[in-house]
This record gives structure tokens, sequence and C-alpha cells, in this order.
């Protein structure tokens, strides 16, 4: 991996003059603001039915993040992400909340991959003293800001990636080469509802109230396969070199499925149906307002038609791919007082093709039976017809105790090679953190596999539906692909969709989320703390009480005859005080006597004749 | 005709373990809770010798808890015919051979102290009196309660590495016979450093080798008793404080001692075993977690104080008491722990007559053997039972330990007083006495 650090740090200064560039032509539009606001959204019909719509937002602002008197005056960057970013020193912030699991295999690459579930990652600035700490306060404050858990990203769960997740932004010299500042978590159980949409809504300039927010329908977005938050902080510039600059990336992608049982038909799509309105206006506020629908495979054989007739039609080649996008400038079409409702007419669905796979693809699960040993597999596939590099990261829990001598890289029978960084768990402190970076060979898949031991929890440590099971976050397949097939992202270092359209890079920064997991842990009985306490107690006491009688006490020689049972002393006790009162009353004699007879006889019974301790 | 009896015994409880060794047997009990804890679990070991290949600390993670030196000197079981199967055979060899030795040995000094005593016997204990004839067979019977016990067995087939504490407890318990002072403290220490709770096993070791200096037997609280004391401590403590020493030297960090020690004494990992400590903390309320750990962990060493007070004159039986208490009352007990009690038990066979409950304690014995791997596998992987049936059946197991110890003290003790007052107790009037303790 040092070969693509290295890469990325003479990447970065060709990248510079780009963002200058970029820069000083917003910077003439609007000279007196120091930040522009440009709103996009993606269409990508993809097959089955599916339409993948990832809605961008993207905030440049021109300040410097060193310079204490940035985060005072806000104009479109929100306020409140800002004094989070300032008060602990932020210098990257990638958040995602996600819904639903994204398939590769059949969708091709989203944007922003993103893992079921909330995903945090952040690169400290290197002010920061106690980096530890800092992401705890942090992730409270997020939380709060989010209205998420992620308050619950605590030691047990947080990891500092070594090779995956490297500055998203530019950083200064040798910044990352240590991951001393860097802090990754994931909440795999956190499910995202509308009370997450709307506070990531007020980020917006325009909030809801107009421009391609307007169609953020909570209805049609949660009846969606699959939908993701997300929010991405990154400087355009190392710290002292200007242009300063962040981006404030937030994105919302999802996903519908229109025709859930007919697998061959594709039917016809637009706005409306998949937002339940047509877009009405343009964020006043934005630079920009563009909505492109790539329409790469329907190309060769047109299988629906686009309506209206896109203000421009673009092909773009990235690598050794061709991709076609149809962009129409909202503003062409709402200035005139017409709304805007895209919409994709079908007149040949047979000619709708299933996508290729996507160069690089993963699936994980469990493997093993009971609730006593268990393992990981994830089978990465490689469609490409070379060798291709990928860094595969894992973390699991302390309580999947992770054997690291059952670790194998696979292909096909035979052993990968594979440079490894392990951390193993702290019971209750740390989680297991695993990065493996290895070759796929061309046109095979390739076995990640590990076996692992459930531990036996603390009965409070369980949640309230133990046996529910736990999960494992994603494990993340990070890789430089050499062409862009089913690619969607903007070029590396970039963050506007519409960088696509010129994008003359030629390798492209995957990063592919596998399937989360749930293991179920042995449970011990909930109900009953006490009997356990008293029982176990009672046994100590047995061993306790015993010895205590052996060694403390001396062996006598008793006659049996002499020896009173209990029954026989509180008789005769009785006897004394009713001797007492025969002395005064001669009349009861016989009474007396009987009892007497009695008690001889009780004696008979209460005397044991063996020997007892 | 004995010797080559002896010979057979330890050869067939070898075979027998080879030829188990071609089953299925040893992966399964690799498996079972009673017999490996995560203490002494041969993949664990494994474990660390992969991370230390890594460069990776072994003891940065929570999976190995051998010390610093068993991690280096374990390393020679792959050098062995059969890797490490071979390793734990020649262990089990070694273990039989000292075993035998200890108790060729002990008989000697029974028969010696016997004769020391006489005088002050009873005359109407004739019936109890030990003879060279009537010990001749406790080796043979020693022998074999180690070569044909299933949990001595069990334990080398699943490659428990407490096979090595058993064996360095009785190489000090074979040394304190000798009278080696230097060597008996080397493998205490040793036994200590591996496992903790031998630490206790140090005042019989005391009490015996002050007996040895002095054999006209002074006060147990004068200066020479106290200088013979500190002879003794100093001696253990000074191996102690070299194997520590070494372990920093070869792991470059004090890291072990919290995942070796601390991981014994504060019992994080609550993986079902056939000791008392696994599902009482894991049902603990978090508050009262530091004081019950505590206690329990006191419970287990406390015992050697009245012990020791009691049997004073007799190191023997103490240690083995605490042998026995130890290994019922430690943090990760295992089938291991009970293999090196039942192989020294018939060192007091002479007591056995004066047991009480021996049938219950064989059936509670039984019942819990059978009955615990098959109610673990309800639990976990039938999921028709709960943790409950599980624990019921390993405090069975406890209870059943705590009865044989505490009968076993009881016969010792009444077989004592029987000495001194003679084997018939009859009262004034001729009748048959009653003897309780008072």
């Amino acid at each position: 991996m040092a070969t693509t650090s290295g890469w990325s740090r003479c990447r970065a200064v060709s990248v510079y003059f780009k963002v200058f560039l970029c820069f000083l032509v917003s910077t003439s539009v609007s000279s007196k603001q120091k930040d522009s606001f440009t709103e996009e959204l993606l269409i990508k019909p993809l097959s089955r039915g599916y339409i993948y719509s990832h809605f961008q937002f993207t905030t440049k602002w021109n300040a410097s993040l060193h310079d204490p008197t940035t985060f005072h005056h806000f104009h479109l960057f929100p306020k409140a992400l800002g004094e989070v970013l300032s008060r602990y020193n932020v210098q990257e912030l990638h958040l995602s909340q996600t819904q639903g699991l994204w398939r590769h295999k059949q969708w091709g690459y989203p944007v922003h991959d993103a893992p079921p579930g909330a995903e945090l990652w952040v690169w400290f600035r290197p002010s920061v003293k106690d980096v530890d700490k800092a992401w705890t306060e942090l992730v409270n404050a997020v939380s709060g800001l989010f209205c998420s858990s992620l308050n619950f990203l605590d030691s047990r769960s947080t990891i500092a990636p070594r090779w995956s997740f490297r500055p998203a932004g530019l950083a200064p010299q040798g910044y990352s080469v240590s991951s001393h500042f860097v802090r990754y978590g994931t909440l795999p159980r956190e499910i995202v509802c509308t009370e997450n949409l709307t506070p990531w809504k007020k980020l917006l300039p325009c909030d809801s109230k107009a421009g391609l927010s307007t169609l953020f329908n909570a209805f049609h977005f949660h009846d969606a396969n699959y939908h993701s938050l997300g929010l991405h902080v990154r400087p355009i510039s190392p710290s002292n070199v200007p242009p300063y600059g962040l981006f404030l990336t937030t994105t919302f992608f999802f996903h519908h499925c229109l025709q859930m049982f007919c697998f061959s038909c594709c039917s016809d799509w637009s706005l409306r149906s998949l937002f339940g309105n047509h877009l009405a206006s343009a964020c006043p506020i934005a630079s920009k307002t563009s909505i492109m629908v790539e329409t790469t495979d329907n190309e060769a054989s047109p299988a629906y038609r686009l309506t209206p007739t896109p203000t421009w039609t673009h092909t773009v080649t990235r690598g050794t791919g061709q991709h076609t996008y149809s962009v129409y400038n909202v503003r062409s079409f709402t200035e005139v007082g017409r709304g805007l409702n895209i919409a994709g007419t079908y007149n040949d669905p047979s000619k709708v093709k299933e996508l290729d796979p996507p160069p690089i693809h993963a699936h994980r699960y469990i493997t093993g039976y009971g609730l006593e040993d268990g393992g990981v597999s994830c089978l990465i596939t490689n469609t490409l017809d070379r060798n291709q590099t990928v860094i595969y990261m894992d973390v699991l829990p302390w309580f999947t105790r992770v054997f690291f001598n059952s670790l194998t890289v696979q292909n096909n029978g035979l052993d990968v090679p594979f440079k490894v960084h392990f951390t193993p768990a702290k019971d209750r402190v740390r989680p297991y953190h695993l990065e493996l970076s290895f070759n796929l060979w061309p046109h095979s898949v390739t076995r990640v596999s590990f076996s692992f031991t459930r531990a036996f929890l603390k009965w409070t440590e369980y949640p309230p539906d133990a046996n529910h099971g736990f999960y494992i976050g994603s494990a993340v397949i990070s890789s430089m692909l050499p062409t862009s097939r089913q690619y969607s992202a903007p070029p590396l270092y970039f963050s506007k969709l519409d960088t696509i359209l010129n994008d003359n890079s030629s390798s492209y920064l995957v990063r592919v989320h596998s399937e989360s997991l749930v293991v179920s842990l042995p449970t011990p009985d909930f109900s009953m703390p006490y009997n356990v306490i008293c029982l176990a107690c009672t046994v100590v006491a047995i061993a306790f009480g015993s010895i205590h009688n052996l060694t403390t006490r001396r062996f006598v020689k008793l006659d049996p005859s002499q020896r009173k049972g209990l029954l026989s002393k509180v008789k005769g006790f009785f006897k004394r005080s009713k001797k007492e009162d025969e002395v005064a009353d001669d009349s009861n004699k016989t009474a007396a006597a009987e009892d007497a007879a009695c008690q001889e006889k009780e004696e008979d019974i209460a005397d044991p004749t063996e020997e007892t301790s | 005709m004995a010797a080559a009896g002896v010979y057979l015994l330890g050869l067939f409880g070898l075979l027998l373990r080879v030829g188990l060794n071609f089953t299925h047997l040893p992966s399964w009990l690799q498996t079972q809770n009673e017999v490996v804890t995560p203490l002494t679990s041969w993949k664990r070991v494994e474990e660390g010798f992969a991370l230390q290949k890594q460069l990776i600390s072994p003891y940065s993670g929570d999976i190995f808890h051998e010390t610093p030196l068993a991690l280096q000197a374990l390393k020679i079981a792959y050098y062995f015919p059969w890797k490490v199967t071979g390793f734990f055979l020649f262990l089990d060899l070694l273990t039989m051979m000292f075993l035998y030795k200890t108790s060729v040995a002990f008989v000697r000094h029974l028969i010696q102290v016997q004769n020391e005593e006489k005088k002050k016997y009873s005359t109407k204990a004739e019936s109890i009196i030990l003879t060279t004839d009537s010990l001749a067979w406790i080796p043979t019977i020693v022998l074999a309660c180690y070569s044909l016990n299933p949990m001595s067995i069990m334990t080398t087939l699943a490659m428990s590495t407490g096979a090595i504490s058993n064996l360095t407890i009785i190489l000090t318990f074979y040394y304190l016979l000798q009278g080696n002072r230097l060597l008996c403290t080397f493998f205490l220490s040793v036994s200590a450093y591996q496992s903790l709770y031998p630490l206790i096993f140090i005042v019989p070791v005391a009490l015996y080798f002050l007996k040895l200096s002095r054999p006209s037997m002074p006060s147990l609280v004068s200066v020479q008793a106290v200088s013979s004391y500190v002879q003794t401590c100093a001696l253990f403590f000074l191996f102690s404080a070299l194997l520590i020493g070494l372990s920093f030297v070869s792991e470059g960090s004090w890291e072990f001692l919290y995942s070796t020690y601390g991981f014994i004494l504060t019992v994080p990992d609550l993986t079902p075993n056939c000791g008392v400590f696994w599902y009482f903390f894991t049902e603990m309320f978090d508050h009262f977690r530091t004081f019950f750990v505590c206690v329990f962990q006191l419970n287990a060493v406390v015992y050697a104080v009245p012990l020791a007070v009691k049997f004073s004159e007799k190191p023997f039986f103490l240690m083995f008491l605490l042998i026995f208490v130890t290994s019922i009352f430690k943090s990760y007990p295992s089938y291991a722990d009970a293999s090196l009690y039942f192989s020294l038990l018939p060192l007091w066979k002479h007591t056995f007559s004066y047991m009480r409950n021996t049938l219950v304690v064989g059936g509670m014995y039984v019942c819990c053997g059978v009955l615990a791997p098959i109610l673990y596998h309800l639990w976990i992987f039938a999921g028709s039972a709960n943790a409950n049936f599980y624990f019921a059946i390993t405090l069975t197991y406890s209870a059943a330990q705590i009865f044989l110890v505490t009968d076993l003290l009881f016969a010792y003790l009444r077989r004592e007083y029987d000495l001194y007052n003679g084997t018939e107790h009859q009262n004034k009037d001729g009748s048959k006495a009653q003897i309780i303790l008072e």
C-alpha cells in the first residue's frame, strides 16, 4: 500500500491545480461569497426495474481550517456542523446512515458506498493531543446532531484503520503516514428513519423549501429497497497552502424497485413516480442545479426514451469504459415556469440488458453451527482479466474471539500470499482489527476465512432481545480499479458529480462494503441471578462449613444413652418447669409420670446409633 | 513380579492413549470445557505461537494466557515424534514415572512416621497399624489411578497444558519426600509460576522442611522454626523472582502479568467449566462483582490456614488437601486438576475404611461425567436446554468433590483418633460407645 500512498501524494499536486482553476472560475461569478453551493441528482436506471437516484449537495467553502476566525461567520456552510468540526479539530469527517444492503453484483457501484447501519470515520487535525478523547466527544456531538446512536461508538467498536481509510481530501505531507489521527467505527444495527432525515435536511441551505430537496418525500424514501444518508467533509487543500477550502457533500441515494415480481420487464419511471412529485424549482442560492441521467446502457440499443429532451448529452471515456450522460439544467426548465418531470418510457423492454458484473464484488457469511465455534468467510470475485490488489478490512467485536492462526486467503484451493495487520481484541476494551492486502487473480474468486470462538458475556451485557443475536459490521474491500465499468463516483479528490464529465483519470478508488453479519451468542438464564448466587454460595458454604467443623472440633466418646436429642432437651426444659409446679401442686403426679414415660420413648427414637459428626 | 506389573500398567496406559489418539476423541475433547479451559487449551497456545511469529505480542490480546517461559518452552513440542501428541505422551510418561517414585517414597515415609509414633498409639489399635505388606500395592494402585483414569486420559488426549502443572506439582511432592529443599522449592515456584494457586503449597513445604531440620519437633513458632520458614520461603521467592524476571526479559514488558495472573485472579472469561466461578459471575450484579471475586479467590486459598494448624505435623496430608481444595475452587478448574488428586488419592488408602459416603460421591462423579457433555450439547448445539442444566451439573460436580475431600478429611482424623484410642470404643457399662465431634 506504500506505493498507493506515495502515488496519492504526487497525485495530490496535480489535483491541487485543478481545484485552483475550478475555484477561480467560481469566484469570478460570485466574488463576494466565500462559499458556493451546488445541487445535483444522478439517476441511473438499472435492470429489473430498479432505479438508482443519487442526490448530492455540495458546499464549497473557501476558508482555512486553521484560521480561528473561520468559524465565526457562516454563510452557506451549516453552522451546527461547522461548530462541531472546529470544536473537535476535525480534518475530515465521513458519515453514512444506511438502511438496506447494496448488491454490487446486480447494481454496480454507488457513488458513495456505505454499509448497512451507521458508519463514521474521521481524521483529526495534527494539533489534537488525545485522539481517543476527541473521538469520544465528537461521536457524542455528531450523535446529537443527527439524532442517531453514534454515541455507542466507544472503544469496543472503534479502530484506527492502518491502510483502508486514507484521507479523501488533501492533507499535509506525512500526515497520513501513521494511522494515529484516524478513527473508524460502525454501528451495523443502527436503523435509519425519518428522524435522521430531518436533521440532515436542515444542513441544506434551502432546507426542503426549494430545489432538488423538494423531492424528499419520507414516504417514498422509506419505501425504497435501499437508502443511505451521507455526509462528507474534507479539505480541498493542505492547511498551509491556498486555496483553503472545505467540501461538504451531503448525499442521499436510494433505490427503487418499481416492479417487485417481474424480473424480465421494466416499467416506465418518472420523477413523479419515484418521488411523488415533479421538480418545480431550483434552489435560488445554488450556483448550479442539474440532473444527470446515466444512459450508457441505453446507447447501443435504446430500450427507453427520455422525456423531455435533455439539455445536452455527453459521452465521456473514463479509463477503458465509455459512459453517456444526459444532463438537464434544471434552471432552464423551471425559470420558464414549467415543472420538470423527467421520465423514461420503455418501448422495447426486451432490450434491457442485465448489468455486467462490476470488476470486484464480495459476499461474506458466517460458517459453523452451534453457539460455540464459528467462522467468517468472504468470497471476493475479480471479473477483470488482470491481477487486482485489494485491501480487506474486517472489524470483529471482542466477544467473537478470532483465532489469527486460522486466517487463510485462498484462491481455488491455493494459498494467496498476503500482507497482514492484525490487532487482537481485549475483552470489553477493543475489537479485533484485521487488515489484509493481497492480489485477486484474474477471473477468480478469492476466499478470506478465519474462525472464532464465541465468548460468554455477563448477563448485564446482553441487549434486551438477547436471542436476536449480535451484529458484526461489514468488511470493507478497497481497491484502485483500472476500469470504470459500473463505476459512478466522481474522480478521486473531486466532489461534484459534473466533474465526471471531463474526467481523464486512469484509476478509480472503489470501496465495497460486504454484508453485515449476525451472530447468536449463548445466553444465560436471565431470570435467576438470585438463585444462581444462592446455589453457588451454598456449595462454597458446604465446603467451608465441613472443613471448619472438622478442623476446629475434636472427636469424643459419647454414651448413646447419655445423649439427648433436641426433642428430649425441649421436653426436659418443660419437665423442669413442671417439676417446679409439682412442688406446689401434688395432684398432677400421674400426669408427670406419663410424661416421663413418654419422654423415654422419645429418647429411644431420637437417639441415632451411628456416629455422626 | 510387581515391577513387571508396574511396567505393564504404565505401558498399557500409554498404549491406550496412543490407540485413542487415532479416533475422533482428541478433537472432540479439545472442545470440551470440562477438559480444557481457556488457560490450558492447546489451541490457544498455537494462537500464541502464530501471533508471536507475526511479531504481535500474544499478551496484547485475550486469547493466550500461558506464561512467557511456557510460550518459549512449549515450542519443543514440535520436535517430538508425532509432534504435540508425542510431547504430551512424553509428559504423561514422566508424570507416571514420578508418581510411582513418589508413592514408593511415600509408603516408606508412612512406615517411618508410624515407627516413630508407634509408642504413643493405643494397644488396641493393632488392626489398623500399617505394615509393609498392607502398603505394598499402593504404588501400583497410584499408577493405575493415573494411567487408567479416564480424566487423565482425557487430559492427555485433549493436549491440555494442565498436564504440565500436574507434572511440576508431582515433582514438588517427590522432592519434598526426598527432602531436597532446593529442587522442591524450584518445582514449587515453577508450578506457582505456571498456574498461581500452587503458591499456597509453600505452607506444607515449609512445615516439612522444619520437621526435617529438627526431628525433635520444637515449637512451630520458635526462632529456629521461623528461620527455617524464612529459608524455604526465600528460596521459593528467589526462584519465582528469577522466573518472572526471565519472563520479563523474554517478553520485554510486564503485559504478561495481567494476561496470566490477572486473568486467573479477575476471572474475565466466563466460558463454562466444571467450577463454581463461571455462572456465578455471569449472573453477578456488577457492583458486587469485585467483592465476590475477592471472596471466591480467598475461599480457594483460605483453607491453608485451618488445615495448616490442624495438620502441622502431617505436611503431606496437608499438601494433598490443599491440592484437592484448590482444584475445586480455582477459577478455571478442569479434569486435569481432578486427575492429579485422583492419582494421589490412593496414598491414603489406609483411611478409606473410615469414609462414609463413597457410594454417593462415586455416583455423583459418574453422573456428572456422563451428563456434563450431554447437557452442554443440549444447551449450545441443540438449543433444547438452557444454561441452568449445565450449571446444575457443574454444581453437583463441585459438591461431589467437596464431599470427597471432607469425607477423606473426616476419615483421616477418625483413624488418628482410633490409633490413639484403640478401635474398640466402649462405655463404662460395656455397651458400644459413639464417637462424635465435640
